[in-house]
């Protein structure tokens, strides 16, 4: 009986231990993770933080100091380029270790390996879109550059040095909670997380569902519904701007291919995820007399912070300004010569060739009419909890067959847009050394070091935006365009075809670019380059033009600015879309046919002012209002769920809009009795009224476009609890302040140059990357609030600030 | 004495060993020096249990509860979350839970085995 009893408890003991040490679907080990000693309790930070810090560490040549200010951002002063490198990974991994881990596990295509089957599609996605494959160019690029090698393995080791630091409990929590451990960092996953940014900002592509419409509706649809140039635009490049160059030769479209596109996956119609803005105003329009620089790059948001913000010193660089986790040196910043900033160029730079394979082997294709050899790439996708997957990607020359006929997986969203059967050609493949076109930044001094540091620039194409000393200002659509034909890449190519390919590249001095226009300011919002009278093609179709136009507009007339006139300008809640057609829509409407309820709401939609602000019931309104429009009007014709198409753009519909009321598309072809536009104009505000009414009742303060909105940043992982609350704030996709659910501005700067150079900034998140540091979402609030922190810009070691709260010695060991 | 000794040798012990070395901390002491099954689980128990929420109390009140709060809302996966206080006595009492269960073995394996033995 004895022996029972002590049978029966001691299993029980056992089981007990051991199951909580065990992950138990995606619950963490209970027992490991709520242990006080190493668990989840350890990573509660303290509020009062260690203001003196000695470290010895091996691996750096000399001793570096550090000064961290009120909001924990390291000020980094080495006396060479290996410590200073050395030092941004050491500090970078202690505040982001975890997200500069997941990231790069996101962008190889290594998540399965640590959360499990859920996560095969999108590893096996990435791998098969070539991001393997192009970070390995990168890095044989990189590391031939011994300059560039340097700051890249410093950076590595810097990581490795906090890495072998820790003991399981020093991790960060979301390690904890996901029952893994990090592992060595190595120069390639600063390549991925490169790379990572052209997957985010230059991998979108509509030929798939171009073509479809094309075989639909015939080219004259297209060219009336899909213009080359839009109808109304406000280019990067002034229009008038002289191009200065001897054009290199284009070659001549081809005329007869109209590949075949595959059918039977279902899309949907992707949400406009840009919204960046960036302008730099001439010291004459500025009260000191020197430029002024802004740059609000727009992205998903998350939290930790996308961006880590850092100031880098040494005899001959003193940088400030965000950094990307996991990548040595700044991507946006200043020194004390220069500002810079970057928005997204939607230039072309991915293609999909048809390929005619041999036979099912997959081992030769046809190209020229000759059969060419493929190259097959085996990937392992290692599964945690499962057994290791092996997948082949086909190679041809034009780049990795991403889905074979058949191959395609079903409710992926992320494939929705790509053509199986087809190879792609992506910038992102190619070898590139863009860390050195920032480094060249960080340390240069005036325009020509500008340009110089723009040359060694590829991808994912920016608007470079530059201010400087010298009372220089200049914007330069910049990185690798290709050479193409006027609307090579609007349909899917033939992979057969060599006048199909990529002829070489727009040499790159004749990149669209304009210094000290006239008008005083230059600017960008990701809206078209240039002018039809840019003699290459760069796309067909860019973001709209409304944040620009307003932008310029208000730059115009702008004299004496001041940081805070550029601030209140990023905050512009103003729609020029909302300008361009309210009016015109409001009398478009059948007020007959309103109820009482919907009568009142009109009264609101009529008397607002187009200004996204949070207050505004009327922009919630019509927010609603023109997406069922847009809706109501195109829907019907393509919205196909057979043949994928697309629809034609904000632009072309308010065209249709303002000057083709009779428009045979606001007929809804699949109903017995015609539409008229005050028809379908009528029933989309209808629809706005009813779903604001099912949502927060009647019209009440919940139709605020704040409360609407709802704008919060979640967590990297999407761990509840570990993102924002929800925020109370204004914006659209169509105002300056292009601030919608979760997407925004990532980084807000605004630069002063000067003797007293003023810098100001700010992200929706915080320094640190621990949901249990009061350094973690400390700049949330403020961020919100359309303010901004004066930035600590330190000229040397010996300046003495009061917003300096610790400093730190790293010494050689 | 087997509260105190639990308590002590755990709490030196978990700083270098992972969590799960408070079952055999438990299960030797209780099988070397305990008395009656029911007072080992209890000593066990109350030993770990106190450990615990101290170690707990000594990380999240100079964090003001911050991270509690935050892994509270991810336990739950509900914006509500639980009170920090909650996930502390929840701490605890997992932690005493298994060394209580632990002493309790231990006990019994000094009633089954350590008579014959004398």
């Amino acid at each position: 009986m004895k022996m029972l009893k002590f049978l029966f408890t001691a299993v029980l003991a056992l089981a007990l231990t051991w199951g909580l040490n065990q992950k138990w679907g995606s619950a963490p080990p209970m027992g490991k993770f709520l242990d006080p000693f190493q668990g989840f309790w350890k990573n509660a930070e303290s509020k009062n933080t260690a203001t003196e810090n000695t470290l010895s560490l091996d691996g750096l040549n000399n001793g570096v100091s550090v000064q961290f200010d009120d909001q924990r951002i390291p000020h980094i002063f080495a006396e060479n380029n290996h410590d200073l490198y050395f030092t941004q990974g050491y500090l970078t991994a202690k505040d982001r270790l975890w997200q500069m881990d997941f990231q790069t596990r996101f962008a190889s295509g290594r998540l399965a390996e640590v959360i499990g089957p859920k996560a095969i599609e999108i590893d096996r996605f990435q791998r098969r879109m070539g991001m393997g494959f192009g970070a390995e160019n990168m890095v044989k690029t990189m590391m031939k550059d011994p300059e560039v090698a340097e700051l890249m393995n410093a950076y590595a080791e810097g990581v490795n040095a906090y890495i072998h630091s820790l003991k399981p409990g020093d991790y960060p929590i979301e390690f904890k909670l996901l029952d893994y451990a990090p592992e060595e960092w190595t120069p390639i996953n600063s390549a991925y997380l490169l790379k990572l940014m052209s997957a985010t900002l230059a991998s979108s592509s509509n030929e798939f569902y171009m073509t479809n419409i094309l075989k639909k509706y015939g080219p004259d649809v297209v060219k009336d519904l899909f213009p080359d140039y839009p109808y109304r635009e406000d280019p990067i490049i002034p229009s008038g701007t002289a191009w200065n160059f001897k054009k290199v030769p284009v070659p001549s479209a081809t005329t007869t291919t109209e590949p075949t596109a595959t059918t039977g996956i279902k899309t949907k119609e992707k949400d406009e995820v840009i919204g960046s803005n960036n302008w730099a105003v001439s010291g004459s329009k500025t009260s000191t007399g020197l430029p002024m620089l802004e740059n609000d790059p727009h992205l998903d948001l998350t939290l930790p912070s996308i961006w880590y913000q850092v100031q880098l010193v040494t005899k001959d660089m003193n940088v400030y300004g965000v950094s990307i986790p996991g990548a040595p040196g700044v991507i946006i910043g200043f020194n004390s010569k220069v500002a810079w900033g970057v928005t997204n160029v939607g230039s072309d730079v991915l293609d999909w060739y048809k390929i005619s394979f041999k036979d099912q082997s997959h081992k030769e294709y046809l190209y020229n009419n000759q059969w060419k050899a493929v190259k097959p790439r085996i990937e392992t996708i290692k599964v945690r909890g499962d057994e290791t997957i092996s997948d082949t990607v086909f190679y041809t020359h034009h780049g990795p067959v991403v889905y074979l006929e058949n191959q395609k997986p079903k409710n992926f969203s992320k494939a929705d847009n790509i053509p199986a059967g087809y190879a792609l050609r992506w910038i992102a493949h190619d070898g590139s050394n863009d860390v050195k076109a920032f480094y060249m930044l960080n340390k240069a001094s005036n325009y020509a070091d500008y340009r110089k540091a723009l040359t060694y620039y590829t991808a994912p194409a920016q608007n470079f935006i530059f201010a400087s000393m010298d009372n220089d200002i200049a914007i330069t659509p910049n990185g690798y365009f290709p050479l193409k034909w006027k609307g090579q890449g609007k349909f899917l190519l033939d992979g057969n075809n060599p006048n199909d390919e990529w002829h070489g590249r727009i040499p790159a001095d004749q990149n669209p670019t304009v210094k000290n226009p006239p008008r005083g300011f230059v600017s960008s919002a990701n809206q078209f380059s240039t002018d039809p009278s840019y003699p290459y093609y760069l796309h067909w179709e860019f973001a709209g033009y409304e944040r620009a136009h307003r932008i310029n507009k208000r730059l115009a007339v702008m004299t004496k600015a001041t940081a805070d006139s550029l601030r209140n300008l990023q905050n512009d809640n103003y729609s020029v879309f909302a300008e361009n057609v309210l009016a015109n829509l409001n009398a478009s409407v059948n007020t007959q046919k309103l109820n009482a309820a919907e009568k009142k709401a009109f009264e609101v939609v009529i008397k607002w002012n187009k200004f996204y602000n949070a207050t505004e019931m009327g922009a919630s309104i019509f927010e609603i209002w023109q997406k069922q429009l847009n809706k109501e009007i195109w829907a019907d014709e393509f919205g196909d769920q057979q043949n994928l198409m697309r629809y034609p753009s904000r632009d072309r519909t308010v065209e249709l809009l303002l000057n083709e009321p009779n428009s045979k598309w606001f007929d809804k072809v699949n109903t017995p009795q015609k539409e008229s536009k005050n028809d379908v104009v009528t029933a989309a505000f209808k629809f706005a009224v009813d779903s604001l009414t099912r949502a927060y009742g009647p019209q009440n303060d919940q139709w605020q476009w704040g409360m609407v909105k709802h704008t919060h940043v979640p967590h990297l992982a999407k761990i509840a609890g570990f993102g924002s609350k929800t925020l109370f704030n204004g914006g659209s996709k169509t105002s300056v302040n292009a601030t919608s659910e979760s997407n925004g501005p990532s980084w807000r700067m605004i630069v002063a140059l000067g003797k007293d150079l003023k810098a100001y900034g700010v992200y929706p998140g915080g320094e640190s990357g621990n949901p249990g540091s009061f350094y973690y979402d400390d700049m949330v609030n403020t961020w919100s609030e359309g303010k901004l922190n004066e930035l600590v810009y330190l000229r040397n070691t010996k300046q003495a600030s009061d917003r300096i709260i610790a400093t730190w010695k790293f010494t050689k060991k | 004495m087997l509260f105190i000794l639990i308590l002590l040798i755990s709490l030196i012990a978990q700083f270098f060993l992972p969590w799960w070395v408070i079952a055999p901390i438990a299960f030797i002491l209780a099988a070397w020096m305990g008395n009656k099954p029911s007072k080992s689980f209890g000593n066990g128990f109350s030993a770990i249990f106190i450990l615990w929420a101290c170690m707990a109390l000594l990380h999240t009140l100079p964090n003001e509860n911050l991270l509690a709060n935050r892994v509270g809302q991810v336990l739950t996966s509900s914006e509500k979350g639980m009170p920090w206080l909650l996930l502390v006595l929840l701490t605890a009492t997992l932690g005493g839970l298994v060394a209580g269960v632990s002493a309790l073995a231990g006990a019994y394996f000094k009633e089954a085995f350590g008579k014959r033995r004398r």
